[in-house]
């Protein structure tokens, strides 16, 4: 699956700060004690608008996952397929990823992951998740 | 005509050509679904009072459909989205004014045009893009770009948790064309095996294409009135006996039940209640199934089955021809036509009517229907049956 281009767009620029620096940093509400994902609006505890921005440790666990599999092509040929997952970082919230490097068959819940981020030559930095190591 | 009344019933049904239906808006498909209800009754436009209007993926009929229709006087209006929960959300309120006096009788429509001549049928619930803005652009990139995935997460979830397996979410599928290939108005009736259902091709592991709903054009309306009103008009009417939503709003968090519940277990028990009934007293269902996992988890959450135990129920053969729990009679959204809540609804009138022909259940004296909007997010029942409520 092309990735395309990332942009900025102004709300999540603080996530692609740290993505580029490999640091994965999300939001978090001091009020609360509460880790938020990047592009949570206010604390669903307290109603707090606008949330810190602050660098989670990286680790998480997974939740549960699907192989995405591409619209074969006219002509047959078929693009090759995605592990997406749905992870806990330690901290509590969940992020919709990509999962790299692991073993299909042998994904589980609660599978220890970490991130790790990519730089691409063009657009912004981003992240992905693989197995921690054992 | 208007005032208080005791009880709402569905009196007319209206369903426009279903399927590759290309050239028509949605406003003007809704138009002739609403006519079409209208006549079903036995009744003329002029006769309603109310119009409730929902919309697909390609645009809204809009509260302007009133004035397509030539309709004046109205008392109710509105345009009304809880997504794929509308359906039963327009139904219980046209029942809920009905009753109140605040109109006697009100249409209910559902509109959507997604398919293109030549494109993909997935491609209308499909982004693609070569930049991408934001946080949620970067989802959206890594690959979260239609709702296939998401369902895909939630249905993995539960077999990771409950030991479900895909020759389980397959039994669903066969079972729900076996009911389609006895409904003419079904888009796909060629019967299936279990083996066709694991060797169709994957879209979102577990999930294979015969997973998957079909994305159909066109437009089906209901005529709600007082249940005193229907003694003289065409058809034989369905009562309304109860209806109930459930909006569970897992978060996205520690803790969350995402994938695992729905708001069937908030929405059932409330439907049930009001109707008097309990889960034994249900004599056939008609479930929202954009997924076969999605009808197993409605199954377990309105407690046919216990927690976790979906997939046994399903591969039971309690859901086809000759089963304990007819479901999904007219072959659902999966085989027959997807126009969101309203392929569940047309078929539970159908059904409550004993029009069913090749495909009528055989007992249909309480009918469970269900919506679901979002990824399991937004869920609505309805109860409903041929006789009067305390009859």
């Amino acid at each position: 699956m092309d990735l395309g281009v990332l942009r900025r767009d102004g709300r999540t620029d603080p996530f692609f700060d740290g993505a580029a620096a490999g640091r994965l940093v999300v939001r978090r509400c001091d009020a609360c004690d509460r880790w938020l994902a990047p592009d949570a609006g206010d604390c669903p505890g307290c109603g707090g608008s606008d949330p810190a921005w602050a660098e989670a440790s990286g680790e998480a666990t997974l939740v549960t996952w699907t192989v995405l599999h591409g619209r074969p092509a006219g002509d047959g040929t078929v693009p090759p397929p995605v592990c997406l997952a749905l992870v806990e970082l330690a901290e509590g919230p969940w992020l919709h990823t990509r999962l790299v490097g692991a073993d299909l068959a042998a994904l589980r819940e609660g599978l220890p992951l970490r991130a790790v981020f990519e730089h691409p030559a063009e657009g912004e930095s981003y992240v992905l998740f693989q197995p921690a190591a054992p | 005509m208007t005032g208080p009344t005791s009880g709402a019933a569905i009196a007319g049904l209206g369903m426009t050509e279903l399927g590759k239906v290309y050239g028509r808006s949605p406003r003007r498909l809704a138009a002739e679904a609403v006519r079409r209800a209208v006549a079903d009754a036995g009744l003329a436009l002029g006769d309603l009072d109310g119009l409730l209007v929902s919309h697909g993926m390609s645009g809204s009929p809009g509260i302007e459909l009133a004035g397509t229709l030539g309709l004046r006087d109205l008392r109710l209006l509105t345009q009304m989205n809880a997504f794929g929960a509308t359906a039963g959300a327009m139904v219980a309120y046209a029942a809920m004014s009905v009753i109140s006096g605040a109109a006697s009788t009100v249409a209910c429509v559902f509109a959507d045009a997604p398919l293109r001549p030549k494109q993909p049928a997935g491609s209308a619930y499909h982004r693609d893009a070569r930049e991408w803005y934001g946080y949620g652009g970067m989802t959206a990139a890594l690959g979260f770009r239609s709702v296939n995935a998401f369902y895909a997460l939630a249905a993995r979830r539960h077999m990771a948790r409950y030991g479900t397996t895909s020759e389980q979410l397959g039994a669903i599928a066969v079972a729900t064309r076996q009911w389609a290939a006895r409904n003419p108005l079904a888009q796909m009736r060629e019967p299936i095996t279990l083996a066709d259902h694991q060797n169709s091709r994957w879209v979102a592991e577990p999930l294979h294409l015969l997973d998957c709903c079909l994305v159909s054009n066109g437009a089906i309306a209901v005529v709600v009135t007082g249940a005193d009103r229907t003694r003289d008009l065409a058809q034989p009417p369905v009562h309304l006996w109860g209806w109930g939503q459930g909006h569970p709003g897992h978060g996205r968090e520690r803790g969350s039940e995402f994938g695992l519940t729905t708001g069937a277990a908030v929405s059932g028990p409330i439907a049930m209640k009001m109707a008097g009934v309990g889960v034994g007293d249900i004599d056939m269902c008609q479930l929202y199934d954009c997924y076969t996992y999605t009808v197993l988890v409605s199954l377990e959450d309105y407690g046919f089955c216990a927690k976790g135990e979906g997939g046994p129920f399903v591969e039971s053969g309690a859901l086809g021809p000759g089963g304990a729990l007819p479901t999904n009679t007219g072959g659902g959204q999966l085989s027959a036509y997807y126009m969101w809540g309203m392929t569940p609804l047309s078929e539970a009138v159908i059904q409550a009517r004993g029009h069913g022909g090749d495909r009528q259940a055989p007992r249909n004296d309480v009918i469970l229907v269900s919506g679901n909007g979002g990824v399991l997010d937004h869920h609505s029942t309805l109860i409903v049956s041929p006789h009067a409520k305390g009859a």
